[in-house]
């Protein structure tokens, strides 16, 4: 299961099997037995049975966490906790150094650094989005915050990288390795932050240290994975020449795979960063300053102001990644083939802008610059306003008025919507889970999982849900197992809808991204706020977030599917006379099955992952154990309620994986 | 490489060198300059303190409030952090944070940072009383006036019937992280009720005002003090009171157990201020100020409605507090 896996290899031969036709029969039979099972035998209370349950385990974890507090608050403290502690320093020097060098080098220094470097390094396109993030932090009045946000990023991303990269080498180069530490990269993505926020702060304290420690966890995993797929990506011939010429394996590893596994490394450091910026609200809990901590505390007392620095979480976010891939793809060595005479020219281009940001800062020291920009400029006579994030915030105000009124037109819409999905799929799909005898659930779903993917993810599906109900909580688990199949089935469904359509429209498919990237960095409850106006019934809002989280995802993956079918097989139907529509249904679609449904299964990964959030709004359900177990310290059961939907995703996972698990090697 | 660029790269590191080192000694300046509350032990300077803002409009203005008379009348630094609740105890206790000044009662961190490690300490009470129960609008109070308490609602649960409860009445239950027993008491008294969760605070709000505004009725769990007090006129259905015979009941259903010992009102809770242990013995002259600090349930819901409401900076909603009621001020300053 790779959550942030990359480019997806578009199958070069294609024969349809009798055995995949047979499949939807199958599991039609299977899911019909179901409901014969269900309709006979619910009502009878047939949940896991009491005696093949763990309970002490939640009182065991909250004793484990006891015992930790003890030791860090014992008198002579366990050795271990000076080394976390010096981490932790670590980590907190570096978040500082860098929000320091911002403050030195004033907020026109700032701009003017940032801006030159990236204009330099990766063009003018990417320099003008950097300028206009910065110019919309200072508008917004929210440049202190940004600065902060930017600080703790960059600390997290790096120290990220410096585990991540060398993890992710090992593991393209040794399969075992690679296969032994998958599960643990799955748990540290699935996993909701919430249940480890307190034994985090129990061993490292609060502060900008301890939430770029927790923003590590969720971001190392896509730097390893990814840098793991661009190492074996490396083809063998070039691995086999260079070791015919007498390379000894380091000489392979730095002369001929990395630099070879370059386009994915840089790919592995964009999304690294995007991944660490969807965590900048929770390191905001703990202690990490910045835009995370306006977004959480204006929900409860200004939700504009909440809105407007989600807001500027995304503009960092664009900026951040457009910047990276815009150097990327200008630093490419393979791209680039220079004269003696241009590589000296590019030199003395890096010294001058170098030279010139020296002298903007200079000279904006010696005026007396801001460190920070300021909420207003003050000449001798009059005192002008520098930010506009009051009319900003008028507008988003008008806006959540015109939500919030049950009367307006929108609402006329959404409310019967929010109804029709609860009572026609949502209630009734709970009910068959929740209903259904727990032998029934638990055989179905290995039997879907042996037709569908096999014999192994049958087994391993049939052990996560036996783990789910020793743990004790297959209710729970089963409620939120029908609200996650629900948002996933929408997600796919719109989601190979627009991605198709983009694959076919590079129009549609430009100005999808930037909204796409909204989607997948925009603070969940922020964007889930108006659905809580909206659709007004508990568990919708939870899966329209989840939806919106998921989606991106599913439609890159079958963009990235459909424009990924060989040009010939795509000519070859053209000369046959096929119309665009059936070149597209017959050929195209087809033959990009595998990423439609790499779509359906990450998709799945995705939508568990915002189960917490549907938790605030109302989810109820395993989402509502975890963010009670922060928020009211019972910890166990939030830990038991994160097995669970750890167990669930692996389980969901292993349903939907098909048979994509046969790599060429 | 060649030579000339060897030297360029070393030239652009060197200069990025130099901006780190001349950043960094400027930051320690900085620190210098500020000083640390808490590590100034004995001295009469009242350097810095840091204050935890929770994550509501209430919390909002009470610590504002003291870093107007911290900052005005002592001269103090006052840094505000925004952690979570039961966090920022492990702040407190390593010394991060010097004080929280509305806890409501988080007796569980209580056992273990105050009595047992004791590195946090009890700040006594802020003054500021919290109160739970279950709500309506008045609109609908007007119209039932039998509403006035638990038994009223009785056999006209249907009344509150939507989408997602069926043919039972909807009951909208409070944040799940907030003390509650709500469906217990449902079932202890027997009413025809489908106990619904709306998710965190923001959520909740956002369920009741706008049935609020369809005027539809609806009923809810909800507490004083709250700034929305002041903008939507709510009444409260009473529950069961508490006696000298029902003193054993319980308000937090996290306990467990039969529904039948949670049958009576939720409790007045006594909302304390925390310090930590190292604040506390640091001589800040901003501990015994805090310590001495009192608010009422109405100076804290006015400057919370200016925050929150009115959208005012929170920095001029807690100066202008102060200045207008020097009186009290003053008495905390004795």
């Amino acid at each position: 299961m790779a959550v942030a896996s990359g480019r997806i290899a578009a199958p070069a031969a294609f024969a349809p099997t009798s055995r995949w036709r047979g499949k939807p029969a199958q599991v039609g039979a299977i899911v019909g037995l179901w409901l014969v099972a269900y309709f006979l035998l619910k009502g009878q209370n047939l949940d896991w049975p009491a005696s093949l349950t763990w309970e002490e385990l939640p009182r065991k974890l909250d004793d484990a966490q006891d015992w930790l507090l003890e030791q860090r608050t014992a008198d002579n403290p366990n050795p271990v906790f000076a080394v976390l502690e010096g981490f932790r320093s670590l980590c907190e020097w570096l978040v500082t150094a860098f929000i320091d060098i911002f403050e030195w080098l004033t907020w026109v220094g700032t701009i003017a650094a940032s801006v030159l470097i990236v204009w330099r390094f990766g063009g003018w396109r990417a320099a003008l989005i950097v300028f206009g993030a910065f110019v919309s932090f200072a508008l917004m009045g929210l440049w202190e915050e940004s600065i902060q946000t930017l600080g703790l990023m960059l600390a997290a991303v790096l120290l990220s990288l410096a585990v991540g990269i060398p993890i992710g080498v090992l593991a393209g180069r040794r399969e075992g390795f690679h296969r032994a530490i998958t599960p643990g990269l799955d748990a540290m993505q699935i996993v909701p932050a919430f249940a480890y926020l307190m034994p985090i702060v129990i061993l490292f304290s609060v502060g900008p240290g301890a939430a770029v420690i927790c923003t590590m966890i969720y971001a190392i995993p896509p730097a390893v994975r990814i840098t793991a797929l661009g190492i074996r990506g490396v083809t063998k011939d070039s691995v086999e020449a260079a070791q015919a010429f007498g390379s000894t394996p380091a000489q392979t590893l730095f002369k001929v795979q990395l630099p070879l596994a370059r386009r994915q490394l840089l790919l592995s450091v964009n999304q690294t960063i995007m991944f660490a910026l969807s965590l900048v609200v929770i390191a905001g809990l703990i202690g990490g300053k910045g835009l995370g901590d306006v977004v959480t505390n204006g929900l409860y007392s200004n939700a504009a102001l909440a809105i407007l620095a989600g807001i500027a979480i995304v503009i960092m976010a664009i900026a951040l990644d457009r910047a990276t891939s815009a150097i990327a793809e200008r630093t490419d060595p393979t791209r680039q083939h220079l004269t003696d005479e241009r590589r000296r020219r590019a030199r003395r281009m890096t010294l001058l802008t170098f030279g010139l940001i020296a002298a903007i800062v200079v000279v904006a020291r010696a005026l007396g610059a801001d460190a920070l920009y300021p909420d207003e400029f003050e000449t001798s006579t009059t005192v002008y306003t520098a930010t506009i994030d009051d009319d900003l915030l008028g507008w988003i105000q008008d806006a959540l008025d015109y939500v919030q009124d049950p009367a307006s037109f929108i609402f006329g819409i959404t409310e019967p919507v929010g109804n029709f999905l609860l009572q026609k799929f949502l209630e009734p799909l709970r009910l068959v889970l929740v209903e259904t005898p727990w032998f029934f659930v638990l055989s179905g779903f290995t039997a879907i999982a042996f037709v569908l993917s096999g014999l192994r993810p049958a087994i391993t599906t049939f052990l996560m849900l036996v783990v789910i109900g020793v743990i004790g909580v297959w209710a729970e688990a089963m409620d939120t197992a029908s609200q996650v199949l629900v948002a996933t089935a929408l997600a796919v469904f719109f989601g190979i809808l627009i991605g198709v359509w983009a694959a076919e429209s590079p129009r549609v498919e430009r100005v999808l991204r930037p909204l796409l990237d909204t989607l997948q960095t925009l603070p969940q409850l922020v964007y889930i706020i108006p659905f809580i106006y909206l659709m007004p019934v508990s568990r919708i809002p939870g899966v329209v977030a989840s939806v919106l989280y998921a989606i991106p995802v599913v439609i890159r993956l079958v963009t990235a599917g459909v424009r990924g079918v060989s040009p010939t097989a795509v000519e070859a139907a053209s000369a046959f006379g096929a119309s665009r529509m059936q070149v597209l249904l017959k050929v195209k679609i087809p033959l990009a099955r595998e990423s439609i449904m790499l779509g359906v299964n990450q998709g799945i990964i995705m939508v568990l992952a915002v189960v917490v959030i549907g938790g605030l709004v109302g989810s109820g359900a395993l989402g509502d154990m975890v963010a009670r177990g922060l928020q009211r310290n019972e910890f166990g059961e939030g830990v038991v309620a994160s097995i669970a939907i750890l167990a669930l995703g692996i389980a969901l996972d292993r349903v939907t994986q098909g048979q994509r698990r046969v790599q060429p090697r | 490489m060649g030579k000339r660029s060897r030297w360029s790269l070393a030239v652009v590191l060197a200069l990025m060198l130099a901006l780190f080192t001349v950043a960094c000694g400027e930051s320690k300046d900085d620190e210098a300059d500020s000083g640390s509350g808490s590590a100034d032990a004995g001295t009469t300077d009242c350097g810095k303190v840091v204050l935890n803002e929770q994550a509501w409009a209430g919390s909002t203005a009470n610590t504002y409030i003291a870093k107007a008379v911290l900052e005005d009348k002592l001269g103090c630094t006052v840094e505000i952090t925004k952690l979570a609740e039961i966090p920022v105890f492990q702040a407190m206790a390593d010394g991060k944070v010097d004080a929280v000044l509305e806890d409501w009662q988080h007796v569980d961190e209580y056992a273990k940072y105050i009595d047992k490690a004791g590195t946090v300490v009890q700040g006594g009470p802020l003054g500021v009383e919290g109160h739970i129960g279950w709500f309506i609008p008045k609109y609908l109070m007007d119209e039932h006036p039998e509403f006035k308490t638990w038994e009223g609602l009785k056999g006209k649960e249907d009344l509150f019937k939507t989408a997602e409860s069926g043919d039972q009445g909807m009951f909208l239950g409070g944040d799940p992280s907030y003390v509650q027993k709500d469906k217990e008491l449902i079932e202890a008294l027997g009413l025809n009720f489908k106990h619904v969760t709306a998710g965190a605070e923001p959520a909740q709000v956002a369920r009741w005002s706008q049935l609020y505004k369809q005027k539809e009725p609806v009923i809810f769990y909800w507490y004083t003090p709250q700034y929305l007090n002041q903008e939507y006129d709510l009444a409260e259905v009473k529950l069961p009171p508490r006696t000298e015979a029902n003193k054993d009941c319980k308000d937090d259903a996290k306990e467990g157990g039969d529904p039948a010992q949670y049958k009576c009102e939720y409790d007045v809770t006594i909302i304390n201020k925390l310090f930590s242990k190292k604040f506390a013995e640091s001589g800040s002259p901003a501990y015994p100020v805090l310590k001495n600090m009192k608010l009422t349930n109405e100076d804290q819901e006015q400057v919370a409605k200016a925050i929150a409401g009115d959208k005012e900076d929170p920095e001029k909603a807690g100066q202008d507090w102060v200045d207008a009621n020097s009186e009290t001020v003053n008495s905390w300053l004795e």
